[in-house]
């Protein structure tokens, strides 16, 4: 709950102004209606009294008529203003949450890091968000404009039609519908969380399923998975059946509340008429206005049987929590005369200088990826010194400026190639971007393509697996860094390119220390030495 | 697991195929939306038509209710003060309201029964027939379809049929009622009313347009934002972190600016429809009122209205139309629905591969193991694919090698009955393999596949195939696979759950734990895909010597693969050149 909290404050401070002026107009929308039934049924009930007192004549009928007029024209008016408004406010909040999410996973370990290519991890997160994202539109926003709508009506009311049906019309709308809504939050927040659990834990089997299709029918274990499918369908449905059930309960309450409030205020009002001689016509307004109040509570249900979903997401995507390796204080400079990288582990022991190329060499799965991963400050670790300072004694600013790596499995990101080499250095000229293509001899390729601004699809679809990768690798170049880590820079390339691209490497960078793990080519010129890798 | 039935390319691209109805001429479109119309109303028509009648039996008794309270407050202006019958009106516009309130909570639940209904029997099918006869449609396509766009079919069932049959019937009874008292005002909803189905028909496309741009921008947003995460290791590494959450910021930003843009327009229509209804509302109030004060003698059959009359027009008037814009707003209910039927309409039409059999368990097929080929051509979508012939005995061990692309893969597919055969027989143990024998057949088999997909199990659960077995049984066979090691450096050992990405073991790895997993199941044939593409010398060497340990227990070997050093190691070879070599 406090997440959701969180999450809402976050929201909410997205875009403070726009949302402040998309919960005015909301409230304006309210009190327009309620104002415009109101109105017209003093209105009417008025020239009536006057016909029957034959005193039509002096009845001033142009102010409450002109005023039926502009409250429905500038309900509408309003109507759309609100749209406007809060449709704006609400994808600035999405923006918000998305942003936020984004800072925070990227402080996450390597681990954690290489996860999120996993589906399964994007489509929670995803999902996450998708819950939340009602959270404005449909509860915090109504539930603001309904409270202070009716503490207007109250006060209007009140001075109007007289306490007594200003006070029956309060006290039977706000704890009741505080009741029922409560109620509803509470008996769904048991489906709504499951409901979405196992819709998640469906699309999963679903994966599954499919993606094990033969290993599935080979064991003989099709038809069960199926059946297993269909069990958690049944589960999946059942729970948004219940929920439906709680909601269908909860909209039925709220219709029965607004009858009740409707038929106090005509008991209050009439009781009024008859025992303090109040006007009929202002007796009725009570009437009018309860049965206009029903627009506040009715809409909502919908978010408060949500609640459980967005509880759940809340705590998921809490933006409070810190995630590890948060931000830190640390070194700034190198500790003169230390070597640019010196490792001192059970696994490996070596030190690197400027100039100096070290392969990597082991049959995978002895630990590579994992010491490159240590030695880039995303894996935790003993016996790794980077100009003397241990990875997470660096700020995370100064590591990343001396320290370029190439993970095993790089990622591009949809957009241009510019925008993609922009990752790496934002500033740098069309030449110093086209000569970092060259270093990795991608330059042809780029030029066929239409040059730096040609697009690239999701992950960077459109470029082979070799080329995408000498891509990523153009990256590190444009870092121009102390300490270069390669992780298998040379997969998916075939031997010539490969031994281009290093060639081409060590020219651009000479005075940078290369380390690379490689399944071969590990005896190129470039390397200064080789080191076989032993098992911690 | 890898797809082996379906070479790259021959299932119906997704996309290509949701364009086909767009593309079709207006008959034909007409046509289909029939078919979704069969498809998804027809079967729940009654179900749609109970709550329909429940919901106009709850619109119809909203008259009654107004005239209660035209009765009491019109009572009040002619002196009639007792409390009684404000008690009495009371009494009657509660007991109406709670019936009203029930009648809409049953037909609520109807009409959900309706959507459950139907979404439950899209699932099953998708359920019943995506991975016995997959169509090409991606597995993530496929849940997001079954899971996440299944229920889009929801407010299509339950609110725009019941819309639609509220819309016929309590407008024209309102409409009535109001030409009984006056025929102005009768006049004023004649032409305010039919003026919303008109402008329905112009908001609706656009509310529909705009809606779908909203669900498109956040579509874009996610997956922007699902492009931005999983790039996350590499933009932390190259210390682009800050930069690319301003990047994504500025972006969303111009996403946002140029929904509203859209936006705009489109609201700008929905309201001219609100506007029409509070025209109509404020015409039929000032029309009343001025009746009342005796300044306005036409428009209601010559002898003026009564207050009561007034008060009960003024309150049926805002109902009248409402159903027309519930009807409006249901309207892109059905849009998003017929969009999620077009896309099971394509999914339907996507030609299927058929596995041989049932996928369920079996008794092993009697006998000594022997498997044969005989002119055999493959079945696939678009395609038929010529196979080698080929004899292979118990303990047995043959090599398939060839370019790639020449079918390898698909001829151990089809030798597991998992790709139908249109010419030609294979025969298995002595029988034909069919229907009958496939499951049974099955089950003396284990496949070691190019790409291994791990489910959420722990890894002894995998491995054992659910069966029971000792710790010190799995640890034998992880040593003859050379898989030992695997195990033991990852954190939580057998216990580890692998999932979808296999994180944390090097695809090497995971074949050797494959191949741990066909001795664990002591298959008598073990199919192998290309068991040492994309490993390093090394690594491959280990897996080869696994795979003749294997067949040193006994095991027939069958092995796809272009790798001479593992070809080498086999008893015999079939070279594949993509001719019939029957």
């Amino acid at each position: 709950m406090r997440a959701l909290w969180r999450v809402l404050k976050l929201l909410l401070g997205a875009s403070p102004k726009a949302m402040a002026r998309g919960a005015a107009l909301a409230v304006t929308v309210l009190l327009m209606g309620v104002a415009l039934l109101g109105l017209s049924g003093w209105f009417i009930t008025a020239t009536g009294l006057a016909g029957l007192a034959g005193i039509g004549i002096a009845f001033n009928v142009f102010q409450p008529s002109a005023g039926v007029r502009l409250l429905a024209l500038g309900r509408t008016a309003a109507r759309y203003g609100e749209r406007l408004l809060t449709h704006d406010a609400t994808l600035r909040a999405l923006a918000a949450l998305r942003v936020d999410l984004l800072r925070r996973q990227a402080r996450a370990g390597g681990r954690a890091l290489a996860r999120l290519r996993s589906e399964a991890t994007l489509t929670r997160i995803l999902a996450d968000v998708d819950a939340l994202d009602g959270l404005v539109l449909r509860l915090a926003l109504p539930v603001f404009a309904a409270l202070l709508t009716h503490a207007v009506v109250f006060a209007m009311l009140g001075w109007l039609a007289g306490w007594p049906v200003a006070l029956t019309v309060a006290a039977i709308y706000l704890p009741l519908a505080a009741l029922v809504l409560a109620l509803l939050a509470r008996s769904g927040m048991a489906p709504s969380r499951e409901g979405e659990r196992e819709a998640q834990a469906l699309r999963r089997g679903m994966i599954d399923m499919i993606r094990d299709r033969e290993a599935l029918i080979l064991g003989g274990q099709l038809a069960a998975r199926e059946t297993a499918l269909r069990a958690g369908d049944q589960r999946a449905r059942a729970a948004s059946g219940a929920l439906d059930r709680a909601e269908r309960r909860a909209g039925a309450r709220l219709s029965a509340l607004v009858a009740l409030s409707v038929a106090g205020a005509l008991v209050a009002g009439g009781w009024l008429a008859q025992a303090g001689g109040l006007d009929p016509a202002r007796a009725a307004i009570g009437i009018f206005v309860a049965l206009a109040l029903a627009e506040t509570v009715l809409p909502l249900r919908r978010g408060f049987a949500e609640l459980g979903r967005m509880v759940d997401a809340a705590s998921r995507v809490d933006p409070g929590a810190s995630a590890p390796g948060d931000d830190r204080e640390g070194q700034e400079t190198e500790r003169a005369e230390a070597p640019i990288l010196s490792i001192d582990r059970p696994e490996a022991r070596f030190t690197l200088n400027r100039g100096e190329a070290l392969a990597l060499e082991g049959p995978s799965g002895v630990g590579k990826t994992t010491l490159l991963l240590r030695i880039a400050g995303l894996m935790a670790g003993e016996g790794i010194a980077i100009a003397g300072h241990a990875p997470e004694n660096w700020t995370e600013g100064a590591l990343r400026a001396r320290v370029a790596m190439l993970p095993q499995r790089s990622a591009l990101i949809a957009g241009t190639i510019r925008d993609n080499l922009a990752l790496a250095a934002p500033e740098a000229t069309d030449d110093t971007l086209l000569q970092a293509l060259q270093v990795v001899a991608l330059d042809a390729v780029v030029r066929d393509r239409g040059g730096l601004d040609a697009r690239l699809g999701e992950s960077g679809a459109g470029l082979s697996g070799g080329q995408s990768r000498r891509l990523a690798l153009a990256r590190c170049v444009l870092r121009a860094p102390d300490l270069l880590l390669l992780d298998e820079p040379t997969e998916g390339l075939d031997l010539e390119t490969a031994t281009r691209v290093l060639d081409n490497l060590r020219a651009a960078l000479p005075d940078s220390a290369i380390l690379a793990t490689l399944h071969r080519g590990g005896d190129h010129v470039i390397f200064t030495e080789r080191l076989t890798i032993s098992r911690p | 697991m890898q797809d082996v039935a379906l070479p790259d390319g021959a299932g119906l691209d997704p996309e290509t195929a949701q364009a086909v109805p767009d593309a079709a001429p207006p008959g034909d479109r007409r046509a289909a939306r029939a078919a979704m119309q069969d498809r998804i109303i027809a079967p729940v028509k009654p179900l749609l038509r109970r709550a329909g009648l429940l919901s106009i039996l709850s619109g119809l008794l909203w008259p009654v209710q107004a005239a209660a309270i035209a009765w009491a407050v019109s009572g009040w202006a002619s002196g009639a003060l007792a409390l009684e019958r404000s008690l009495w009106a009371a009494g009657i516009f509660l007991l109406c309201g709670l019936i009203r309130a029930g009648l809409d909570r049953v037909a609520g639940g109807i009409l959900y029964r309706a959507a459950d209904e139907t979404i439950a029997r899209e699932r099953e099918l998708l359920i019943g027939r995506e991975a016995r006869r997959p169509g090409g449609a991606g597995s993530a396509a496929v849940a997001a379809l079954a899971v996440q766009k299944l229920p889009l079919l929801h407010p299509w069932i339950t609110r725009y049929h019941v819309a639609m049959l509220r819309t016929s019937v309590i407008p024209l009874v309102y409409l009535a009622v109001a030409f009984w008292f006056s025929w102005a005002i009768g006049v004023v909803l004649l032409v305010a009313g039919p003026l919303i189905p008109v402008f329905m028909a112009l908001v609706g496309m656009a509310a529909e347009d705009a809606s779908r741009r909203q669900m498109d921008e956040i579509g874009d947003m996610n997956s922007m934002l699902m492009d931005r995460l999983s790039a996350l290791l590499d933009i932390r590494l190259l210390g682009a972190r800050a930069r690319a959450a301003e990047d994504f910021e500025t972006r969303a930003d111009r996403l946002r600016e140029k929904t509203m843009a859209v936006l705009r327009i489109a609201f700008l229509s929905s309201t001219v429809l609100e506007l029409f209804a509070a025209i109509g509302v404020a015409m039929v109030a000032v029309f009343v009122g001025f009746t009342l004060l005796g300044e306005v003698g036409w428009g209601s059959w010559g002898n003026g209205l009564t207050l009561y009359e007034g008060i009960f027009l003024l309150l049926i008037a805002p109902e009248f139309f409402q159903p027309l814009r519930d009807l409006a707003a249901a309207w892109h209910d059905r849009a998003s629905g017929v969009s999620v039927v077009e896309e099971l309409e394509a999914m339907d039409a996507a030609p299927r591969v058929a596995l041989l059999g049932e996928g369920a368990q079996a008794t092993p097929l009697p006998g000594p193991l022997s498997v044969s080929m005989r002119g055999g051509v493959a079945f696939l979508p678009g395609r038929a694919l010529p196979l080698p012939d080929l004899d292979v005995g118990a303990g047995q061990s043959l090599a398939l090698v060839g370019p790639s692309g020449v079918g390898k893969s698909t001829a151990l597919s089809a030798l597991a009955g998992l790709v139908p055969l249109v010419e030609g027989r294979i025969e298995v143990c002595g029988q034909e393999l069919n229907a009958g024998t496939a499951d049974g057949w099955r089950a003396r088999l284990a496949v070691v596949p190019q790409r291994v997909h791990f489910p959420d199990l722990p890894l002894s659960d995998w491995l054992s195939g659910g069966r029971a077995m000792g710790e010190s049984t799995i640890t034998e066979a992880l040593d003859l696979a050379e898989a030992r090691a695997v195990i033991d450096r990852l954190p939580e050992g057998l216990q580890t759950r692998l999932g979808e990405s296999g994180g944390g073991v090097s695809g090497g790895e995971a074949r050797r734990l494959m191949i741990a997993r066909a001795v664990l199941q002591d298959a008598d044939l073990v199919l192998a895909d290309e068991p040492t593409a994309d490993l390093d010398a090394l690594t491959a060497d280990r897996v080869t010597r696994a795979l003749r340990r294997l067949q040193g227990q006994g095991a027939a070997l069958v092995v796809a693969t272009h790798d001479p050093a593992l070809a080498g190691e086999i008893d015999a070879q079939i070279v594949m050149t993509g001719e019939n070599e029957a």
